[in-house]
């Protein structure tokens, strides 16, 4: 029976890695096909694809029709969305808004990015068109220039040196052994952080996400009991956008970020440590940030608790589970359905609720997401 | 298939540069971090001097090969030149080098091009020539000036040097033909457009779709095909673009550190591209017995790999000192700074 609630019913993923001999195609086709064979026959209403670079390295517009044909789930509309980094989780928010309004019953929101078919000065191109052109990517500014301008900020303001801020990739690395779709799944430590490659002083290479390749598929519909398994309701959806990091007043805080977690928390009454969280860590600084922000522990002191945190990217984060561009923020969903139902690999927890967050850039733009088990 | 070819390694030579210069060095200047060049395993690099060449490197190991061998020149059929760096780009280099050493006019005689297995692609032909008996003695020579865009990543280690090989009768042979296996594919790593003074490549291709499938699967493929298996080889070469892909490849495939280890040249020598992997092979055979058993397996962009099973004989004893040797070329060095290297490697632009 169809409700006006929207429920995450089904997903599938394939490991993040280099895909040297399987295009974006035969990556979506590998996650949808496993998908089906999860909840067998359901009509599918909307396909929506997230994808950031099909027009920049794919030659590839209107690439959501182009998949859509692929599948064969002609004549279905379809939709692509893109919103920087944020893309993933921007999919999600608009196949809930898709159901919602009663457009759709179920729809199927894919993200796919290709990130290694060209070298890193091609890749980095494009990389920094996240940023605005005219105001700072024109000067050879990139994301990673001022995530590093932040991670100094926070070292003088509160006194850490640099081993001290290795934890959080230390941490993720641990995670992402556990996760079967990971892309770097081998134990770090601070040690080899600190003497890793220098990207933009003080990041280093052990401090980034890597670049991969992914692909990964959600299934919403506002039927929670047409598959077999536990499902889980989306309760809240939250985005915002914020001012550019030469605007802001204080360098240190996500001025988009917090509206996305003051909307998500607004109406519920959680005990964070008891919700499965997904955070947006392109960057190790980055990550002790968002924390910050969702109010997990008080301002800068988020390195010194990291190596207690047990409920945060479970998967390894953007740091170890990778950050295929498009396909991240679908696949943070497709992560916490897994864990709060039939487990990413032997990862599974009980917990009621799991927070889910995607931003681009420097928190130019954040989304959010709720969601609640449903046996809960 | 029956185990051994009619074929065999009859000489060998090799020839270094005695100019080297620091990777720090170069890495200093271009803001590498230094990590990076301890990573690769790289410590110098030959550089070759203003009047040397492909064809002159090519020519001094040839000529080592053929002294090695004992053989008269006029028994010489075919001359293979393997290198992308041949000083015309239209006319051949063999000729050059065959001249030089006297070979007879009634010859075949080619410049071959497959980025760094060139060279090795002229092993196989030279299989086919000589176990069919259209020759007797078939010429290998593998040389390179390596260029490398001043500044890219791959200046660390695009370095000089030459080696050659005469192929003939297993009878007189150092070391006989076992096997072999080649793997290509259309792999698009490393190239050089027309007209480019500098080879591009594409990063992490080089790597995993490239180096490492290609000789996994002709390793592979040999042992395979002939039952061998890693522990039945005491020596193993492969292509080194650095110091680090033939350690980690063949510890993949299940060979020992210490089987690697007395080919691996290019910590001190650099990637000499098609004198790489057959540099390697000139330093095993110099130390190595009757009997023992060598893996040779070459890597080229584009992309390609050629393993070879090699038996050594009762000959290599009396041949290893009658040249000179790799060891006496690996000491014998002079350090240049940057400003000479780029002298030498006529990398500023004089009218």
């Amino acid at each position: 029976m169809s409700s006006n609630n929207v429920y995450v019913i089904a997903s599938s993923m394939v490991r993040v890695s280099r895909y040297f001999s399987k295009s974006y195609k035969d990556l979506v086709i590998d996650v949808v096909n496993e998908l089906t064979s999860s909840v067998g026959s359901i009509d599918i209403d909307y396909l929506i694809v997230s994808n950031v670079f099909s027009d920049s390295i794919l030659e590839q517009l209107d690439i959501s029709t182009i998949l859509a044909q692929e599948l064969g789930l002609t004549p279905k509309p379809t939709l692509r969305v893109e919103t920087g980094e944020s893309s993933g989780l921007t999919a999600i928010t608009q196949g809930y808004s898709l159901i919602k309004s009663g457009i759709a019953d179920t729809v199927l929101v894919v993200g796919v990015e290709k990130c290694s078919e060209f070298p890193t000065p091609t890749m980095n191109k494009h990389f920094i068109k996240f940023l605005d052109y005219e105001v700072e990517s024109i000067y050879g500014l990139s994301i990673v220039n001022e995530v590093s301008l932040l991670m100094k900020m926070y070292m003088r303001k509160y006194g850490y040196g640099r081993d001290d801020l290795s934890s959080w990739s230390v941490k993720m690395h641990s995670n992402a052994l556990k996760n079967p779709y990971a892309q770097l799944r081998f134990l770090i430590t601070k040690e080899q952080v600190v003497r890793s490659q220098v990207v933009s002083d003080p990041i280093r290479l052990l401090d980034m996400y890597p670049v991969g390749d992914g692909a990964s598929a959600v299934l919403l519909s506002n039927r929670g009991d047409i598959v077999n398994n536990e499902v889980l309701e989306i309760v809240e959806i939250a985005q915002a956008t914020s001012q550019p990091l030469n605007l802001r007043e204080d360098l240190l805080s996500l001025p988009a970020t917090k509206t996305v977690f003051n909307k998500l928390l607004s109406k519920s009454k959680l005990d964070l440590n008891d919700v499965i969280i997904e955070v947006h860590d392109s960057y190790s600084i980055l990550g002790y940030l968002i924390i910050e922000e969702l109010g997990l522990v008080e301002r800068g002191r988020a390195p010194s608790i990291i190596d207690d945190l047990d409920n945060v990217n479970l998967s390894g984060g953007l740091k170890a589970r990778g950050h295929p561009i498009g396909a991240t923020g679908v696949y943070q969903v497709a992560e916490v359905f897994k864990i709060m139902t039939t487990g990413l690999g032997d990862i599974r927890r009980d917990s009621c609720w799991g927070l889910i967050h995607n931003m681009s850039a420097v928190d130019n733009n954040s989304v959010g997401v709720l969601v609640r088990r449903c046996s809960c | 298939m029956g185990r051994g070819l009619p074929v065999g390694i009859v000489g060998w030579g090799a020839y270094i540069p005695r100019y080297r210069i620091k990777i720090l060095e170069i890495a200093s200047l271009w803001g590498f971090d230094p990590q990076l060049v301890k990573s690769l395993n790289i410590e110098e690099k030959a550089v070759a001097n203003v009047d040397e060449d492909a064809t002159t490197m090519g020519w001094y190991a040839a000529r080592s090969a053929i002294t090695r061998a004992g053989i008269d020149v006029s028994e010489v059929g075919a001359i293979f030149v393997g290198t992308e760096s041949k000083p015309y780009a239209v006319k051949p280099s063999a000729t050059i080098i065959a001249d030089a050493l006297n070979l007879p006019n009634k010859k075949l005689a080619s410049d071959l091009e497959f980025a760094c297995r060139a060279a090795g692609e002229a092993i196989r032909i030279s299989l086919g020539l000589v176990s069919s008996g259209m020759v007797k003695y078939s010429l290998v020579v593998g040389s390179d000036t390596a260029q490398a865009n001043p500044g890219d990543v791959l200046e660390l280690t695009a370095a000089s040097g030459a080696a050659a090989y005469v192929i003939g009768p297993k009878e007189s042979s150092v070391a006989y033909f076992e096997g072999y296996y080649t793997y290509i594919s259309d792999t698009p790593d490393f190239w050089r457009r027309d007209g480019s003074p500098y080879p591009l490549h594409g990063e992490i291709f080089t790597d995993e779709p490239a180096y490492f499938t290609h000789i996994v699967n002709a390793v592979k493929g040999l042992m395979r095909e002939y039952s061998l298996k890693p522990e039945d080889f005491d020596y193993v070469v492969f292509h080194q673009p650095n110091g680090r892909f033939p350690l980690k490849v063949g510890l993949e495939l299940g060979f020992t550190e210490a089987k690697i280890l007395p080919g691996l040249l290019n910590p001190w020598v650099g990637n000499t591209y098609n004198a790489a992997a057959l540099l390697g092979l000139a330093r095993v055979l110099e130390e190595s017995k009757p009997g023992q058993r060598i893996l040779l397996a070459t890597f080229g962009s584009g992309a390609g790999s050629d393993a070879f099973s090699l038996v050594v004989t009762d000959e290599v004893k009396s041949k290893v000192d009658k040249a000179v040797k790799v060891t006496d070329m690996l000491m014998n060095k002079v350090y240049i700074d940057y400003g000479r290297y780029v002298k030498f490697r006529k990398l500023l632009v004089r009218v």
